[in-house]
């Protein structure tokens, strides 16, 4: 692993020399909160390193983007369509670069997903560390550091940025647009002792081995958790919509006025809706909000884990911050643990 | 394309603003492909003509007054499809808020002493066209978006159910990138609130009053709970959902 050292005057024109080739979106404010949001400039960025509202997901993964047109008519016709464009994803936290690689492995599983797969291609990601709030708790699912998944990542050591080169891609945009020289020994060492400081800092935490969460989650399919909250939630949508590893959408088709050109397109949809489990006919096999949250969970604990192997809960806190009626998934997990540990005494 | 029948499609009015027209009359750039697929009969907004032979119907306002529900009536009997166009017709919209004082009183202050003399003036509690005729469709909203009226005739023309959003505009705002308001100190009913308007309002730094009316099983009870813990009192929860939910309330 390769360490160089960048002040931190040479953020800027990194920035400016990374506009060159790229869309660049990185951390901004929106009203006053963190966000990820296009960069125009590197005075648009706002490196507060505080957890961001919406996840980076959106740029891998447009909450609706077109993937077909096509025409009626005497001469039909269909154009798959694909939009993907270089762009650099700036200053994403290890939470999120956990959560892209396993979005990664779904969009590749089965028939490859062309659209996700072709924009992931264009994409170079540049990380940082960050400190967590009171939502976040990467430590206790081992999403708290990475070491793969991204092409450079920025360990902010106070003096300027220890920057890990993460792939051949990243390195050659670092020579390209920064002056930088090998990081010392003194400088790399920083960056554990910054890490050990995170590690005291969270306020949210898992009661047990993230690696017993699919057994636990497996036991609990009757706990009496699922009608107490499925009591208070709204089936809004929004712990999906903000997730960084939620991905299922919906394919709809819009046709022009004329009757005979139109559009397919894709939109984000989420499992905590009334209507996402309701099939032809009208039957839903997931009526409750109880059962749709008890999914939703089960999604991120267990089922997915078995299926792909690592938690698709990456700890980024954002379901709670989002959720209205506070509905938390690690509190909720902290009561399935507790019921796990009784039932065994 | 040429032989097919063309449909006959009507707009009636009833107590609004007719801003529900105004926008289907603003769909210029569409408005010519519209025309070669079906004919307007009667659109008192937009043309003289008037038939009575036609296929949709496309009602805006609410009804209140007593000679509309027989007004309304025909037109059912007559079209064979009934679309509600917009906030009044769908459930009520701003009208509503007239019923929370006594009929005579509404009389009184909006056509003054003589009102009572006048039978055209019966002023009745105002309430959705579906609370008086059977509804087809619904297209939502204080005032409707082009779109969403472009898509409903486009799927009554391709013989299609038109699929109208029944998830709240929590699901619009988050797509559009929006912070929500709860985090910026106020208060919205976007939770229970239908979709399908992209949360214009909450885009635009405003915040969700509910234009569109609620989806099919709203979590009220959860929404009142989470109203009070950002402040706001009983009588404030219930100004929140009577701004456009009036006639539910009742
Ligand atoms: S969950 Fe962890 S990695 Fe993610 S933002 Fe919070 S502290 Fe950073
Ligand atoms: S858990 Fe919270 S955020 Fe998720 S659907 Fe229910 S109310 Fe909405
Ligand atoms: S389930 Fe919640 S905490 Fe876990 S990754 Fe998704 S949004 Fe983050
Ligand atoms: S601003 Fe309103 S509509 Fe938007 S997410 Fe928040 S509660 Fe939902
Ligand atoms: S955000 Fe709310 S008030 Fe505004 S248009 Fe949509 S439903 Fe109506």
């Amino acid at each position: 692993m390769e360490y160089r050292f960048l002040p931190k005057k040479g953020i800027a024109p990194f920035v400016t020399g990374l506009l060159k080739d790229f869309k660049v979106y990185g951390p901004v404010e929106k009203d006053g909160f963190p966000m990820y949001g296009e960069i125009t400039s590197p005075k648009d960025i706002h490196l507060s390193h505080a957890p961001t509202h919406l996840s980076p997901k959106q740029f891998l993964f447009p909450p609706k983007e077109t993937i077909l047109r096509f025409k009626n008519g005497a001469k039909p016709a269909l154009e798959p369509v694909i939009e993907a464009h270089n762009q650099a994803l700036f200053g994403i936290h290890s939470c999120d670069i956990h959560a892209i690689k396993l979005l990664d492995r779904v969009f590749s599983y089965g028939p490859r997903d062309v659209n996700y797969l072709k924009r992931r291609d264009k994409t170079v990601i540049i990380g940082i560390d960050c400190v967590p709030d009171k939502y976040c708790f990467c430590k206790s699912v081992n999403t708290m550091t990475v070491d793969s998944g991204f092409d450079l990542f920025l360990h902010d050591v106070g003096s300027g940025f220890v920057v890990e080169v993460g792939t051949q891609t990243g390195k050659n945009l670092l020579y390209k647009n920064a002056k930088t020289k090998k990081a010392t020994m003194k400088e790399i060492k920083k960056i554990k002792e910054i890490r050990d400081k995170k590690a005291e800092m969270f306020v949210t935490k898992l009661n047990a081995e993230a690696s017993t969460l699919p057994l636990i989650y497996s036991g609990s399919y009757n706990s009496p958790v699922w009608e107490k909250i499925g009591k208070i939630c709204y089936g809004c949508g929004s712990c999906n919509n903000v997730c960084p590893t939620c991905y299922c959408f919906d394919v709809r088709d819009e046709i022009k006025t004329n009757l005979t050109e139109g559009e397919r397109f894709r939109v984000w949809d989420a499992c905590t809706l009334e209507d996402f489990a309701k099939v032809a006919g009208g039957h839903n096999f997931r009526k409750t909000r109880a059962e749709r949250l008890r999914h939703r969970f089960n999604r991120k604990f267990q089922y997915l884990a078995d299926k792909f192997g690592g938690l698709f809960c990456v700890g980024c806190g954002r379901c709670i911050r989002t959720c209205l009626v506070n509905i938390n998934i690690a509190e909720v997990t902290n009561e399935l643990i507790e019921e796990a540990n009784k039932d065994r005494s | 394309m040429k032989n097919r029948h063309k449909p006959k499609v009507a707009f009636f009015s009833f107590t609004c603003c007719e801003g529900c027209q105004l926008q289907v009359l603003s769909c210029e750039d569409e408005l010519p492909d519209v025309l070669s697929l079906v004919d307007i009969v009667n659109f008192r907004e937009a043309i003289d003509e008037k038939r009575d032979d036609y296929d949709i119907a496309f009602i805006e306002g609410s009804i209140s007054r007593q000679h509309e529900i027989n007004e309304i009536k025909k037109i059912r009997e007559k079209a064979k499809v009934v679309v509600a166009l917009g906030a009044c017709s769908a459930t009520g919209g701003l009208n509503c808020l007239k019923n929370r004082f006594p009929m005579e009183e509404v009389q009184r202050v909006v056509y003054g002493d003589k009102a009572k003399k006048y039978k055209h003036l019966d002023t009745i509690p105002a309430r959705p066209i579906d609370a008086v005729i059977p509804v087809d469709y619904y297209i939502h909203g204080c005032p409707i978006t082009k779109s969403e009226f472009l898509y409903v005739l486009k799927s009554l023309l391709l013989g299609k159910k038109p699929e109208i959003p029944n998830y709240p505009v929590c699901v619009d705002c988050k797509m559009e990138g929006n912070i929500c308001v709860f985090e910026k100190g106020m208060t919205c009913v976007g939770p229970v609130t239908r979709a399908g308007c992209s949360a214009i309002c909450v885009t635009y730094g405003c915040i969700c009053w509910g234009c569109r009316g609620l989806i099919d099983n709203p979590n009220l009870e959860a929404h009142e709970e989470t109203l009070k813990r950002y402040g706001l009192t009983t009588e404030g929860v219930l100004r929140s959902f009577d701004l456009y939910g009036g006639w539910r309330s009742r």
